[in-house]
């Protein structure tokens, strides 16, 4: 009789036993597939993050380019006036001392800058360079009133 | 025969809800539509002829412009002031060009033409 119920205790122990054991194989197999779920999430959580960190590098990049250019821009249009400047008062040149002396001649020079200063207007405002300006390398065949935007392949000799 | 009962019942009352698939909602971002401008027409400017005068030769422009049949009227300027107008038309001119240069980068900046 004892041993009956011994056997039945044992019984019941090994048969809660079992299926502790499943039931703990079984949640480790869920847990499993949530963790595995997890690391695919993050997974491409890093590409993701790997390219939007290389599209700002990107970024970085055009705007540094970009603001170089800009820079550069500005930079030749100081020297442009400067350069207007100067040929108002190279050698203590007095523009309109040399209109009286010389009216045709003066005349001819203002009229002639002034169509080259129409022509950097128009293209300062987008326009296509012509293929002379373009080719232009020499002095006499560049827009002095802007040399830096009417002639791109002209390089000053310093 | 009661527990047959209330089994039919629980899957009545639950319907089709066992197994169900959710249906997943994901967002996509639809990128903003390019403004995507033409850039501005270029300036075409129309000559323009300056007419120095000085006091010996007033009468002769004078003259020349009566015989041309126009008007013997002319706008002027000092030499000072002729220079200052250079000046300021250099500075529209460069002003023009950077306006023009900034919305160039920011179009490439923002609407790159070549898809990535």
């Amino acid at each position: 009789m004892i041993f009956g119920k011994i056997k039945m205790i044992i019984t019941v122990l090994m048969i809660l036993g079992i299926s502790g054991a499943g039931i703990y194989v079984m949640k480790l197999r869920a847990d499993n597939a949530i963790l595995k779920a997890n690391q695919d999430k993050l997974e491409t959580a890093i590409t993701e993050q790997n390219k939007v960190l290389e599209q700002q590098k990107k970024d970085f990049t055009a705007i540094l380019e970009s603001n170089k250019k800009l820079n550069v821009l500005i930079g030749t249009f100081k020297k442009d006036l400067e350069d207007l400047d100067k040929r108002f008062t190279k050698k203590d040149r007095d523009i309109g001392k040399l209109a009286i002396s010389r009216t045709e001649a003066i005349e001819r020079i203002i009229n002639k800058g002034g169509v080259n200063a129409a022509r950097c207007i128009e293209l300062a405002s987008g326009a296509e360079h012509t293929p002379e300006e373009l080719k232009a390398t020499l002095k006499s065949e560049i827009n002095p009133e802007c040399p830096s935007l009417a002639n791109p392949g002209f390089v000053e000799y310093q | 025969m009661n527990k047959i009962i209330i089994i039919a019942l629980m899957i009545l009352m639950t319907g089709c809800s066992f197994g169900e698939k959710r249906i997943k909602i994901f967002s996509v971002e639809e990128p903003r539509q390019k403004l995507d401008y033409p850039m501005p027409t270029a300036l075409q400017l129309e000559e323009l002829k300056w007419i120095i005068i000085t006091s010996e030769n007033a009468q002769e422009v004078f003259k020349k412009l009566e015989e041309a049949g126009i008007d013997p009227v002319l706008f002027g300027l000092t030499d000072k002031d002729y220079q200052v107008l250079a000046r300021n038309f250099a500075q529209i001119r460069q002003k023009l060009q950077e306006t023009n240069n900034l919305l160039e980068e920011y179009k490439k900046y923002y609407e790159p033409k070549e898809k990535e």
